[in-house]
């Protein structure tokens, strides 16, 4: 039996559907990726999945108790990491943890050796007694996590855990999560970064525009898109038109323009580079740098929804 | 118990910003000095003296007239300065003596002494009383010393120094209200401002409640509280607690520190107590409902300032009830300051107990039994809709 089960997850505002049936499941000890750009669904999924918002359709399972708004106990089963900064600044790191800690329904002695333990897992044992409002964002950010951590979920749920987030906070984050997961906790990881949902993540769901797209291992979905090469372009000049002239050409899966940058999609695209560079010189652009990169998660969203992860 | 965390993290954060300090404990104290000076049991009654021209008896009087600590005797030139000072409220009562006073005293003939009063002040009531247990008190005296003189047995001087000695207990005049009287006895008219002053704040107080239910709303902290295994209810009763006790507790200090310094009436305790509990739930309840309503907290402070003072006025705590017309009146009932006002009255007025504003406590009890619920609802709906 998984220990997270979603099934025919929905939930619209106004016209807009948000969430368009999603259905995945987490096995114990899984880390489990949702991978989709800004605006995709994932805060609204997740929002459902831990019963902080009420949904149109579907049902969540956690470790076989039916959760939604209203369940106490499977809540209990449960650490969630929201994507913004829920803290009162006004209080200091350990006054945080104690709160939450005890709406956790933790207390007694053992809570203060737990708020010790997080303190240090989360680094900020030296600055626990700090108000919050004097931390950097990265320390804020370990808080928040931290907060997350203090009832020893079966399940932990992080929504982009890193935005905003120096390199090295980043590292240290992903470095907690892997170490947790090692430990035998499943994780809910959501990201817009691909290198963090092939670094984390057992298996990955890509969304966007509320559906799931695809799912599975790194290597399943790389297998989606085949033998396929990712070329990058950073350009100058009229990006518009030489995509238009890329996509005729025989063999280009499929080509975006973003910010003075083209991709494309195109299998063995070692033979085909000359013939690109001259089809975008030819459009009126100058192209800078050229890359080109294996199969990744990238080229896999690029594949199936036509789109750049980031734009 | 989950509720008694929430609760006491609000408390631990109102209390973290400094001036939250000074609303929580300096503002009542300004209300308590307010009072005061409204109630003026405080502040010395005034009394404007006129006439007597210099005669010792004549400044016996007044000596006489002065010897209530809290009467400050305001010697004047004319009688037509004493009754514009009357008039205007800088006195409460004026004394005209008349310029024969101690050639008549001493020769035996009948003396008036003037009183003058505004009709419509109450302060003057109890300077009045003073004034008439007072000029009794030293024409006995005098009565005496006359008698004296008469009989020839001492002089006149003589008679008075005996007769000052024998310390004869005086007439004390008691002035009483037969029947139900609107005000009792000595009562301030002012005092009547005390409550509705009181539900007034009350009320504004527990309505700013709205503007952190908004801001932990915003943060998402509201919602993480959620994801914990806490009930929707649990939540919403302790994030009003807080408030609800400052709310609670300002409300008693204001009337414990206004009846011990001024001497402000509130009536049965207990009964206060209870009005103010109520109340102040009913307030939570609002701030509860408003607060689901705003996305900003500058749009809640606003509706919660316009709402306090609004339903304020309606309700009759500003321009006292009983002025209203029959219609506004049952406008007014629409809003609980109405009911909290006529529990006042009872309380206040005619020494009434909890007993007698059962009707209104059910009142105002139904009114937090609709919006607390309906607020923690909103509330609820308003995070995870
Ligand atoms: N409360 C709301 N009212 C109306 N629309 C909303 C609301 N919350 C989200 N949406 C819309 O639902 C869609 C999905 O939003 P959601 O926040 O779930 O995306 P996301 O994948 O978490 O994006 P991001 O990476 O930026 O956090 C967006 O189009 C968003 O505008
Ligand atoms: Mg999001």
């Amino acid at each position: 039996m998984p220990l997270l089960e979603v099934t025919g997850l929905r939930k619209s505002y106004g016209g807009h559907v948000a969430v368009d049936g999603v259905d995945f499941h987490i096995g114990e000890a899984e880390t489990y990726g949702l991978l989709g750009p800004n605006g995709a669904g994932k805060t609204t999924a997740i929002s459902m999945i831990v019963g902080i918002l009420d949904r149109d359709a579907g049902e969540v399972v956690v470790d076989g108790q039916p959760l939604d708004v209203t369940s106490v106990k499977a809540k209990a089963l449960i650490g969630y990491v929201p994507q913004e900064l829920a803290l009162y600044r006004d209080l200091t790191a350990r006054e945080n943890l104690r709160f939450f800690a005890r709406l956790y329904g933790l207390g007694g002695g053992g809570l203060k050796a737990r708020i010790e333990e997080i303190l240090g897992i989360i680094g900020l044992t030296d600055r626990a007694d700090e108000k919050v409002e004097q931390y950097s964002g990265g320390m804020a950010r370990r808080l928040n996590i931290g907060i997350g951590l203090m009832n020893r979920p079966k399940l932990l749920i992080l929504d982009e855990p890193t935005v905003g987030v120096d390199p090295q906070s980043r590292n240290s984050i992903l470095e907690s999560v892997q170490r947790l997961a090692g430990e035998g906790m499943a994780v809910l990881y959501t990201t817009h970064y691909m290198e963090e949902a092939e670094r984390l993540c057992d298996r990955v769901g890509i969304i966007d525009q509320g559906r799931l797209r695809a799912e599975g291992t790194r290597r399943e979905l790389v297998g989606l898109v085949g033998e396929t090469d990712r070329v990058t372009m950073r350009a100058e000049g009229d990006l518009a038109r030489a995509v238009e002239d890329l996509e005729k050409l025989p063999d280009v899966r499929r080509a975006e323009s973003g910010d003075s940058q083209i991709e494309l999609l195109v299998p063995d695209a070692r033979t085909h580079l000359p013939r690109i560079l001259e089809t975008v010189a030819a459009a009126g652009a100058a192209v800078r740098t050229v890359e080109v990169r294996e199969p990744d998660l990238e080229t896999v969203f690029l594949h199936l929804t036509g789109k750049a992860l980031r734009d | 118990m989950k509720i008694l965390v929430i609760g006491l993290l609000n408390l631990r954060r109102l209390f973290r910003d400094r001036s939250n300090i000074f609303f929580v404990i300096v503002v009542p104290f300004l209300m308590i000095f307010m009072m005061g000076l409204m109630f003026g049991g405080g502040q010395p009654h005034r009394l404007g003296l006129v006439g007597g021209d210099g005669g010792p008896l004549a400044g016996r009087l007044a000596t006489a007239l002065a010897g209530r600590e809290d009467v400050e005797v305001v010697p004047m030139a004319t009688e037509d300065e004493v009754r514009t000072a009357v008039e205007r409220g800088r006195v409460q009562g004026g004394v005209v003596i008349p310029s024969t006073y101690d050639a008549d005293q001493r020769a035996g003939r009948q003396v008036q002494i003037r009183y003058m009063i505004r009709s419509n002040d109450m302060r003057a009531l109890d300077v009045g009383t003073w004034v008439r247990s007072a000029v009794p008190r030293e024409a006995a005296l005098l009565r005496a010393a006359r008698f004296g003189a008469a009989e020839g047995t001492t002089t006149f001087d003589q008679g008075l120094q005996v007769a000052q000695r024998a310390q004869v207990p005086g007439v004390e005049v008691q002035v009483t209200t037969a029947g139900r009287s609107v005000f009792p006895e000595g009562f301030s008219q002012f005092a009547l401002s005390a409550p509705p002053l009181l539900l007034l704040y009350t009320f504004l107080t527990s309505l700013t409640a709205a503007i952190g239910l908004v801001e932990t709303r915003l943060t998402g902290i509201s919602a993480r509280m959620y994801a914990t295994p806490t009930t929707a209810w649990s939540i919403v009763a302790g994030e009003t607690m807080g408030r609800l006790l400052i709310a609670l507790f300002q409300g008693l200090l204001i009337m414990l520190g206004s009846g011990l310094l001024f001497q402000v009436r509130w009536g049965d305790p207990l009964a206060a107590a209870v009005l103010l509990a109520v109340f102040s739930m009913i307030g939570a309840g609002a701030a509860m409902v408003m607060a689901s309503l705003f996305r900003t907290p500058g749009a809640a402070i606003s509706l919660a300032a316009i709402l306090g003072i609004g339903l304020g006025a309606l309700g009759g705590t500003m321009v006292p009830l009983e002025t209203f017309s029959p219609t506004m009146q049952t406008v007014a009932h629409f809003t609980p300051h109405a009911w909290g006002y006529e529990a006042f009255v009872t309380l206040v007025r005619h020494g009434g107990g909890i007993a007698d504003v059962l009707p209104q406590l059910g009142a105002l009890t139904a009114f937090a039994a609709v919006l607390l619920p309906l607020g923690a609802w909103l509330q609820r709906r308003a995070i995870t809709r």
